[in-house]
C-alpha cells in the first residue's frame, strides 16, 4: 500500500505543478457516519487523484474552487467544491445512477465512463420479492431483454433474449457468469421439459446484475457473448459493525387464470349436434346401432357412468381440479461486516413452494459465505462460496395426457369419483378407460417424479499489486452440480406409462464439474489529461458432464419403490460429454480530458467444439464516447446536466453449437434384440465453427435537471453470419440434416430508459421506465425449410422474423353450408394471388402463408416507486406488445368444433348452424375435419400487460427502533402477476409450451399451466 | 520483489495458456469417427445389427408398414378414435404431404437403407465365414424396403406404365458427405421393384437357411413371394411361396390362439409359424401394432396401447359362428372392441407367418390352375380347419381371398390386397390416387428433383 501511496504522489507532484500547492484533507463517511475507505477522490477534469484510507480519511492538493469528485463501489459519487482545507464529505447510496460502479467483466467501471451498451438490475430490486430464479428477474427492468417464463410450473426453465434472438439452431440465451465463472445454465432434466439451473442462486445473495447488450461491451468474452453476457455479482462484505438481518415471508398462490369450457347439458347438446350432421349426411337413421347418434349416446352414458339425461347428471368441470392453492414461505438470514484488513457476507436461506398446479412443489436451502481479506499492502485474497439444494417435485411435459391441465378436455360429464370405488376416476380396480384420457390425478396420488440438486458454486482470488497501477489477479472458480433425479409410477398409472403394468422406476445421475480459471493485468495510469486502464489476460474453461441412468420394471408391490427390489432391470446408460475453451483477452481504455472516450477490447477463443480448419477465433470491438456536457458550448444549458454520445462496433460469436457437431459420427446405440449394434449418426462437417455477430451501437446518455431525469436512448444492429443451421438434406442419403456454418439473420433496435425522480422530498416518487423494440429479419438460410412447434407451424423463412407462424389462411365459415373455408393463396398465372376460397377438401391445396409472429413487436417495463415517512410502495408493470401465439395445440382438440370427444372451449358453442349462419365457428361434424386443421383460426394475439409485481412496506421509525434496540423493522405485503390485461383466450400470454425447446418453436402453448398470481406477507428485521 | 512478482504471474498465464491448449482435442465418448467405424469384420457386424435396429423402428416393420395398409385399405372393417391427426387422416383417405406417418415411415427407411448400404460398402472386410449372410442380410433388409417404399408411395404395379410411374428414388451407396448428386430424382416403380428383386434374390441364395432371429432364405422368399404377387406374377409368386413350406423349418401353429403374445406366453419367442418378425425385449423396440390396435385389459397385465383402432361389428359378421378367429377380439366397457392379435405390450411384430405362404401358394395355384405343392383346396382347408371351421369341398378364388382377409386381418395386408385384386377401398377405385401416399412435404422442400404424386 506504501508503495501505491508513493507512486501516486510522485505522479500527482508531476501533474500538478500547474496547480498552486493547496493541500485538503478530508473525510469521507456513509450516511450512517461510519468511515468509508477506497473512496476515489479526484479533481475534476484532471487526473489528480487519491485514496480514502480505513478512517475514511484523505489528503489531496488541491485549488480552492475546484471541484473534487469522490466515487466508491459501493456507493456511487458526489462532487464537492474546496471551500475550506478540511473536508467532510458522506457519501448516499442512492446516488445518482451515472456514479454506478458497473460490472464489464474482469473489471468495473462507473457508468459515466462506460462506451459501451449495458443493462442492470440492482440486487435491492429484487429482495425478496417471490421470483422464481434470477434470470426472471431481468424481466421488464433491462431494456432490450425479452423474458418468457414459459409456465406456471415451478423450477422451470425460462427464455432469456437480449437484443432479439441471434441464433436459429444454437443456443440464444445469454452467458451467465457468476462472480467471474461461466456456468452450467443448460437444462439438465430428463423429464417435463426444461428445467433452469440458475434457480440455484438464492437471489438474496445478489448485489448485481449487469447486462452485456453490445458488442463493445461483450467482446470481452468473444465467441460466447453474441447473445449478451450476464454477469452476476454477490454480495460483499462491508467494513464497519456487523449487520444482521433476518427476513420471513408467508404467502399463497393461485394460478392467473381459468379457461371457460362446456358445462354437461352443453356438451351433451353439442356432441349430439355433430354426430347427427354425420349420421344425416351418411342417411343413416339415428336410431341405427351403427349411428354416430348411437355412438355418441352410448358414450355419453358410459362415459357419465349412466347418470347423463337422469337427475343424477352434474356438472364436473375438470379444469378445476388441475389447480390448487399454492404455499410460499421464505426464510433469509444475512451478516455482513469486516474490519480494514477481513470482511465478510454469510448468509442463509430456506424456501418452500407449492405449486398452482397439482403436484408440484420446490423447496430449496442456500447457504453462502463470501471473504475477502487483505494479507500484505501487496496482496489480497478472497473466497465466495455457496451450497444449495434444490428439491423439485416435477410436473410431466405439456404434451402429456397426464399434465393435469389436459384435464380441461375431459367431458365435464364425467364424475371426478368412480361411484364403484370412491376412487378417482380412472384408479384401478375401477374401470380404468374413463375418463376419455388418463386422469392425471392418478398421477399426482400415485406417481412421482423428484429432482434434486446440489449446487457448489465457488471461486477464489489472489490479487498482486506490482507497481502501483499494475494488478494481477489470479481467479479459480468451481460450478459443481449434482442432481439425482427419482421417478416412480404406480401400476395404477398404467393407462399413462404403459410400461408401468406392475411399477416403473426411473433413476437418472447428472454431475457437471465447471472449472475455470481467469488470470489477468489490469494497469490503470492517469497522467495530465489522459487516463488509461488496461486489462490484459488469459482464461480456461474445462466443463464436464457424466450422466447415467437405469430403470426398473415388476416391482413387487407399489410398497417397493426403489430399482433394488425390480425384478426387471429393463434400460439403463452412462454418458459423457465435455467441452473447453481457451482464450486470451485484451481490453484498453483511454479517457481524455474527461470527456472524450475510447475503448479497444479483443478475445481469442479456442473451443474443443471448433472444426479442426477453424479452431481459434478472433472478436475485437472499438467504441468511442463524447461527454458533450463536459464542453463549454453546453456549459449554460442548464437544464443538460449530462449528455454523452456514444457508438461501438465489434464482433462477438456465439460457440453454444453443441459439443461435437463437426465431427462424422457413429453411434452404438443401434442394438437390436440383445445383440449390440451401431449406425451413422451424424454427418461430419470439419470446417465448423462458431456464429460471428456483428454489432453497431449508438447510444446517448443524458442527465437533465440535476439528473432528477436520466437516460438512455440507443440504437443497434447486429448482423449475424455463419448462422449454425441444420440445413436439411434428403432423407434419401440417411441423415436429415446436416450442421453448416451458412445463415444470415440481422437484428435492429431501438431502446430506450428513462429514470426520474418525480417528487423529491418528505414525499418521494420515481419512476423507472424502459421500452425497446426489436425487429429480427432471416437473411439466409440457403433455402432451408426449418419448421417446428406444434404440428409444424413454426418456420425459419428468409425476410421473416424467426419462427413465424406460417400454415394455411382461414377465411372464415360459409354461411350456406357451415364449411370451414380456406384462401387459396396460390398464385396465379399473372404472379397475383389467387384469394379463391377452398374447403376442407380442398385443404391440401391451400398454400401457406406467413399468418403471424410470435416475437413481440414491443417490451417495456415501469416501476413507480413512492416512498413518505416509513411507507414505501413499489408497482412494476411490464408489458408484450405485437406478438402472436399458436392455440393450435389445445386447439385442435378443444377448440375444433366438436371433432373429437374432448371438452370443448365454450367459444365453440357458436359453432355454424342453420339458425346461426355468420359465425367464425364452422360447423360441428363429429370425426370429420372441418376447419379443425392447422390454420390461421389457431393464431391469436399474445399482447398482455402484467402487473408483475407490487409491495407495499413500512418501516418503524427511527425513535421507535432506537426504544427497542434494533436497526430496521419493516413490514411488507407484496404481490406477484396481480392483475393481467390481455386479450388472450387461454391461460396465460406468457407461455412457451416446454414440448418444444428450440429457438423458433416460440410463441406455442399446449395446455400449458399459467402462472402464480402471489401474495405474499413478509416481516424484516435488522440488528 | 518487484521483478519476481511480474515474472510468477506472467508465468502462471504462460504456463496455463501452453498446458490448456493440448486440451482442446476432445473427443465424444459414446461416439466414433466415421473414418474409423468400419475398419473390421466385427464392426460391418454391428452394423449390419444396426439395420435390424433401423428396421425395427415403429415406423417400419415395428408397425407402422403393416398398420398404415390396414388404415389406409380399411373397407369398413375398423374405426380410427384416436387424436392423432395424421393416423386420422389416412384411415380417412384424405392424406396432407404434411402427415407425421408419410415422412417418418420415409426418413426411417432411408436412414436404415443408408445402413444396410454402410454394411454392403464395408463387405469385403467380413471374414469370409461370414460374408454372404452378411451380404444377405443387408440385401435382405435394403430390398424389402424398396419393395415397400415403391408400393406405399408409387402407383401400384401395372396401374400404368411401370416404367413410366415413378416410385422412390434409388440410393445403393453409403452417404460419406452430402453432394449435388444425392438431390436425387424419383426412380420408376419399374426400376425400384427391379433393385428389390433383385437384392432379394441374391439375399435368398446367400442367407442360410436357419439364423436364429435374423433373416433367412425362408424370409427373403416369403418376400420375394410378396413382391412377385404384387406384380401378378403368379408363378414366381407360388413357387416362392412353396419353396417357404416346402422348406419344412416353418409348421403351421396347431392352435390359432397361440400365435401372439409372444412375449407375455411364449418368453419372447416367436412362435414356429413366424418367418420373420421384429423381435420386442422390455430394453429394446417397440411395437407399434400394440401402440393403436392394443388396448389395457386390467385382468391381463402386459397388455397396453391406446385402442385408437377399433374393430366394428361389421368385420366380426364375416366370421362363422365356430371360426375361432372370429372370437379373437375383445370388448372393454366402453363397447369398443379390439383385436386380440396387438394387445401385448412386448410383442413381436409380425412380419411373415406360414399361414400366409399357404394362402398365396393356394391363389397361385389357383389363378394358374396347378397345384404345385398342394391343391388350392388342401391348402384353404388346412387353414380353416385351424381356425375350427369344417372343410370346404371345392374352392372359389373369392373363398380363398376371403380366407386370406380374415386369417391375416390387422396384420398389413389389406391395402395391398385390394390393390392387386383391382377392388374398391370403401367408395374409391383400387387405383385412386388417395390410396397412395403423397411424398413428405419436407423432402418436396429439400429437393427440388422429387416430384409430389
Amino acid at each position: 500500500m506504501r508503495k501505491l501511496y508513493s507512486l501516486l504522489w510522485t505522479l500527482l507532484c508531476t501533474t500538478t505543478l500547474l496547480w498552486a500547492q493547496n493541500p485538503v484533507t478530508g473525510k469521507v463517511t456513509d450516511e450512517n457516519g461510519n468511515p468509508v475507505a477506497g473512496a476515489t477522490i479526484s479533481i475534476k477534469r484532471t487526473s489528480t487523484a487519491t485514496v480514502s484510507d480505513v478512517r475514511g480519511d484523505f489528503s489531496i492538493n488541491a485549488p480552492q474552487k475546484s471541484t473534487l469528485v469522490i466515487s466508491h463501489v459501493s456507493f456511487g459519487s458526489a462532487e464537492v467544491v474546496v471551500n475550506s482545507s478540511v473536508l467532510s464529505i458522506q457519501l448516499k447510496t442512492d446516488a445518482s445512477s451515472l456514479s454506478e460502479v458497473v460490472v464489464t467483466g474482469y473489471g468495473t467501471k462507473i457508468k459515466r465512463d462506460i462506451t459501451g451498451s449495458t443493462g442492470r438490475v440492482s440486487g435491492s430490486d429484487i429482495e425478496n420479492t417471490p421470483i422464481p430464479s434470477i434470470d426472471a428477474a431481468i424481466q421488464g427492468k433491462a431494456a432490450g431483454v425479452f423474458v418468457n417464463s414459459g409456465s406456471g410450473k415451478l423450477g422451470q426453465g425460462i427464455t432469456v433474449r437480449v437484443r432479439g434472438n441471434s441464433s436459429i439452431s444454437a443456443s440464444s440465451q445469454p452467458l451467465y457468469v457468476l462472480d467471474g465463472v461461466p456456468i452450467t445454465t443448460t437444462s439438465q432434466s430428463s423429464y417435463g421439459g426444461t428445467t433452469n439451473p440458475l434457480v440455484d442462486i438464492n437471489p438474496n445473495d445478489i448485489e448485481s446484475i449487469d447486462i452485456l447488450k453490445d458488442a463493445s461491451a461483450g467482446a470481452i468474452y468473444g465467441s460466447r457473448a453474441a447473445n449478451g453476457v450476464v454477469l452476476i455479482t454477490t454480495k460483499k462484505g462491508k467494513t464497519g459493525r456487523t449487520n444482521v438481518s433476518a427476513n420471513i415471508q408467508k404467502g399463497y398462490s393461485e394460478a392467473t387464470k381459468r379457461v371457460e369450457f362446456l358445462n354437461a347439458q352443453q356438451y351433451i347438446d353439442f356432441y349430439r349436434q355433430a354426430a347427427g350432421y354425420r349420421d344425416r349426411v351418411a342417411g343413416t337413421p339415428p336410431a341405427d346401432p351403427n349411428s354416430w347418434t348411437s355412438y355418441i349416446n352410448d358414450f355419453i352414458n358410459y362415459n357419465s357412468f349412466g347418470t347423463a339425461g337422469t337427475p343424477n347428471q352434474k356438472d364436473y368441470n375438470w379444469q378445476d381440479q388441475a389447480f390448487q392453492r399454492g404455499g410460499y414461505t421464505q426464510a433469509d438470514v444475512q451478516l455482513n461486516g469486516g474490519n480494514d484488513k477481513t470482511r465478510f457476507f454469510l448468509s442463509g436461506q430456506y424456501l418452500t413452494q407449492a405449486g398452482t398446479i397439482i403436484g408440484n412443489d420446490l423447496d430449496r436451502m442456500t447457504g453462502r459465505l463470501n471473504l475477502d481479506h487483505k494479507a500484505s499492502n501487496w496482496l489480497s485474497v478472497g473466497l465466495t462460496m455457496s451450497l444449495a439444494r434444490t428439491m423439485n417435485r416435477r410436473l410431466p411435459d405439456d404434451n402429456a395426457f397426464s399434465n393435469p391441465l389436459q384435464m380441461a378436455a375431459l367431458p365435464p360429464i364425467t364424475p371426478f369419483t368412480d361411484p364403484n370405488t370412491g376412487l378417482p376416476t380412472g384408479t384401478p380396480p375401477g374401470d380404468v378407460d374413463l375418463p376419455l384420457y388418463y386422469n392425471p390425478v392418478i398421477s399426482v396420488n400415485y406417481a412421482k417424479y423428484v429432482q434434486e440438486s446440489f449446487r457448489n458454486f465457488s471461486t477464489a482470488f489472489g490479487q498482486v499489486n506490482i507497481l502501483p497501477g499494475l494488478r494481477f489477479r489470479s481467479e479459480f472458480g468451481v460450478d459443481i452440480l449434482s442432481q439425482n433425479e427419482e421417478g416412480y409410477f404406480q401400476s395404477q398409472t398404467v393407462r399413462n406409462q404403459t410400461r408401468a403394468a406392475n411399477g416403473v422406476g426411473i433413476n437418472r445421475g447428472t454431475f457437471i464439474t465447471n472449472y475455470n480459471t481467469n488470470n489477468f493485468f489490469t494497469y490503470d495510469k492517469s497522467f495530465k489529461q489522459h487516463v488509461i486502464e488496461a486489462t490484459l489476460g488469459m482464461s480456461y474453461q474445462q466443463s464436464q458432464s457424466k450422466y447415467n441412468f437405469v430403470e426398473g420394471l415388476q416391482f413387487p408391490s407399489n410398497s417397493y419403490q426403489r430399482i433394488a427390489s425390480a425384478a426387471t432391470k429393463s434400460d439403463g446408460s452412462s454418458s459423457e460429454t465435455n467441452f473447453r475453451f481457451l482464450s486470451y483477452f485484451l481490453r484498453t481504455n483511454y479517457k481524455f480530458n474527461d470527456k472524450y472516450l475510447l475503448s479497444v477490447s479483443g478475445r481469442i477463443d479456442g473451443s474443443s467444439r471448433f472444426g479442426l480448419n477453424s479452431r481459434y477465433g478472433f472478436f475485437p470491438a472499438v467504441s468511442v464516447g463524447w461527454i458533450l456536457s463536459e464542453e463549454k458550448f453546453l456549459e449554460n444549458a442548464r437544464f443538460v446536466s449530462f449528455l454523452k454520445l456514444r457508438g461501438s462496433y465489434g464482433i462477438v460469436g456465439n460457440s453454444e453449437i453443441g459439443n461435437f457437431p463437426q465431427l462424422g459420427l457413429f453411434s452404438g446405440d443401434a442394438g437390436y434384440a440383445g445383440g449390440a449394434g451401431q449406425r451413422p449418426s451424424q454427418i461430419g462437417n470439419p470446417d465448423l465453427k462458431w456464429e460471428q455477430t456483428k454489432q453497431l451501437d449508438l447510444g446517448l446518455d443524458f442527465g437533465f435537471f440535476n439528473n432528477r431525469i436520466t437516460g438512455e436512448l440507443d440504437y443497434y444492429t447486429k448482423n449475424t453470419t455463419g448462422l449454425l443451421l441444420n440445413v436439411n438434406v434428403p432423407a434419401t442419403t440417411g441423415f436429415t440434416s446436416q450442421v453448416k456454418n451458412v445463415g444470415r439473420l440481422e437484428n435492429r433496435g431501438v431502446e430506450l430508459v428513462i429514470n426520474s425522480k418525480n417528487v423529491v422530498g418528505k414525499f418521494n416518487w420515481s419512476t423507472q421506465f424502459n421500452i425497446a423494440t426489436n425487429k429480427n429479419k432471416v437473411l439466409d438460410i440457403q433455402g432451408q425449410i426449418i419448421e417446428g412447434g406444434v404440428r409444424s407451424m413454426n418456420r425459419v423463412a428468409e425476410g421473416q422474423p424467426i419462427g413465424v407462424f406460417f400454415t394455411v389462411e382461414y377465411a372464415g365459415v360459409n354461411p350456406a353450408n357451415g364449411d370451414a373455408l380456406f384462401y387459396s393463396n396460390t398464385k396465379n398465372a399473372d404472379g397475383s394471388i389467387n384469394r379463391a376460397t377452398v374447403t376442407n377438401a380442398g385443404y391440401g391445396t391451400a398454400q401457406r402463408v406467413v399468418v403471424g409472429n410470435p416475437n413481440p413487436k414491443y417490451i417495456g417495463g415501469i416501476t413507480n416507486t413512492f416512498s413518505f415517512k416509513g411507507f414505501d410502495l413499489n408497482v412494476f408493470f411490464n408489458g408484450v406488445f405485437g406478438n402472436q401465439i399458436n392455440i393450435y395445440g389445445l386447439g385442435q382438440y378443444s377448440s375444433a368444433n366438436a371433432i373429437y370427444e374432448d371438452n370443448q372451449t365454450a367459444d365453440q358453442l357458436k359453432a355454424w348452424t342453420l339458425a346461426n349462419p355468420n359465425t367464425n365457428i364452422p360447423e360441428a361434424r363429429f370425426y370429420r375435419g372441418n376447419g379443425n386443421q392447422p390454420s390461421s383460426r389457431y393464431i391469436v394475439s399474445g399482447t398482455y400487460v402484467r402487473l408483475r409485481s407490487a409491495t407495499l412496506g413500512y418501516n418503524l421509525p427511527s425513535s421507535v427502533l432506537s426504544k427497542i434496540k434494533v436497526s430496521r423493522v419493516r413490514f411488507y405485503v407484496s404481490a406477484l402477476n396481480l392483475v393481467t390485461i390481455t386479450n388472450y383466450p387461454l391461460w396465460d400470454p406468457e407461455v412457451n409450451a416446454d414440448s418444444f425447446t428450440n429457438n423458433y418453436s416460440i410463441g406455442n402453448d399446449f395446455y400449458t399451466p399459467p402462472q402464480p398470481k402471489t401474495i405474499l406477507f413478509g416481516f424484516n428485521i435488522g440488528l | 520483489m518487484l521483478k519476481n512478482k511480474i515474472i510468477y504471474s506472467a508465468g502462471l498465464i504462460c504456463l496455463l495458456a501452453s498446458g490448456c491448449a493440448k486440451k482442446l482435442d476432445v473427443l465424444p465418448t459414446q461416439s466414433i469417427d466415421q473414418s474409423t467405424a468400419l475398419g473390421s469384420s466385427k464392426d460391418v457386424e454391428v452394423t449390419l445389427i444396426g439395420c435390424y435396429d433401423g428396421l425395427q423402428s415403429t415406423s417400419l416393420y415395428g408397425g407402422a408398414i403393416q398398420y398404415v395398409a390396414d388404415l389406409l385399405g380399411d373397407n369398413g372393417d375398423m374405426r380410427f378414435g384416436g387424436t392423432f391427426q395424421n393416423l386420422l387422416e389416412i384411415y380417412n383417405k384424405d392424406i396432407t404431404p404434411i402427415n407425421a406417418t408419410v415422412s417418418d415411415i420415409w426418413i426411417q427407411a432411408y436412414n436404415t437403407i443408408n445402413r444396410c448400404n454402410n454394411v454392403l460398402s464395408a463387405i469385403d472386410k467380413v471374414e469370409t465365414a461370414k460374408k454372404a449372410r452378411i451380404e444377405g442380410e443387408a440385401r435382405f433388409i435394403r430390398g424389402s424396403l424398396y419393395f415397400e417404399l415403391a408400393r406405399i408411395y408409387g402407383k401400384t404395379w401395372d396401374d400404368g406404365d411401370n416404367t413410366k410411374n415413378p416410385a422412390v428414388p434409388l440410393v445403393t451407396a453409403p452417404t460419406l458427405s452430402i453432394t449435388a448428386a444425392d438431390f436425387k430424382g424419383r426412380n420408376s416403380v419399374a426400376e425400384v421393384y427391379a433393385q428389390a428383386i433383385d437384392d432379394i434374390t441374391k439375399a435368398e441364395t446367400l442367407l442360410p437357411a436357419s439364423n436364429t432371429i435374423y433373416a433367412t432364405k425362408n424370409a427373403a422368399a416369403a418376400q420375394l413371394s410378396r413382391i412377385y404377387l404384387m406384380q401378378a406374377k403368379y408363378a414366381e409368386a407360388r413357387d416362392a411361396a412353396n419353396r417357404v413350406i416346402t422348406s419344412g423349418r416353418h409348421t403351421l401353429a396347431t392352435n390359432f390362439t397361440s400365435l401372439f403374445f409372444t412375449y407375455l406366453n411364449n418368453g419372447g419367442a416367436s412362435p414356429n409359424e413366424y418367418i420373420f418378425s421384429m423381435i420386442v425385449t422390455p430394453q429394446d423396440g417397440g411395437n407399434g401394432f400394440n401402440t393403436y390396435y392394443g388396448v389395457t385389459i386390467s385382468s391381463i397385465p402386459g397388455t397396453a396401447g391406446r385402442g385408437d383402432f377399433r374393430i366394428l361389428t361389421a368385420h366380426v359378421n364375416l366370421y362363422d359362428a365356430a371360426d375361432v378367429r372370429g372370437q379373437y377380439f375383445y370388448v372393454n366397457a366402453a363397447g369398443n372392441r379390439f383385436t386380440r392379435k396387438h394387445l401385448d405390450r412386448f410383442g413381436n411384430a409380425l412380419v411373415f407367418r406360414l399361414a400366409e405362404m399357404y394362402l398365396t401358394r393356394a391363389e397361385c395355384n389357383f389363378r394358374l390352375g396347378t397345384t404345385v405343392g398342394a391343391t388350392p383346396l388342401d391348402d384353404v382347408n388346412r387353414i380353416r380347419n385351424r381356425a375350427g371351421l369344417a372343410s370346404l369341398a371345392t374352392v372359389t378364388l373369392a373363398d380363398i381371398l376371403k380366407e386370406r382377409k380374415l386369417e391375416l386381418a390387422f396384420e398389413g395386408h389389406q391395402l395391398h390386397d385390394l390393390k392387386r385384386t383391382r377392388s374398391t377401398v370403401g367408395a374409391l377405385a383400387w387405383n385412386s390416387p388417395k390410396l397412395v401416399f403423397p411424398i413428405p412435404q419436407r423432402e418436396i422442400d429439400v429437393n427440388p428433383n422429387l416430384k409430389q404424386n
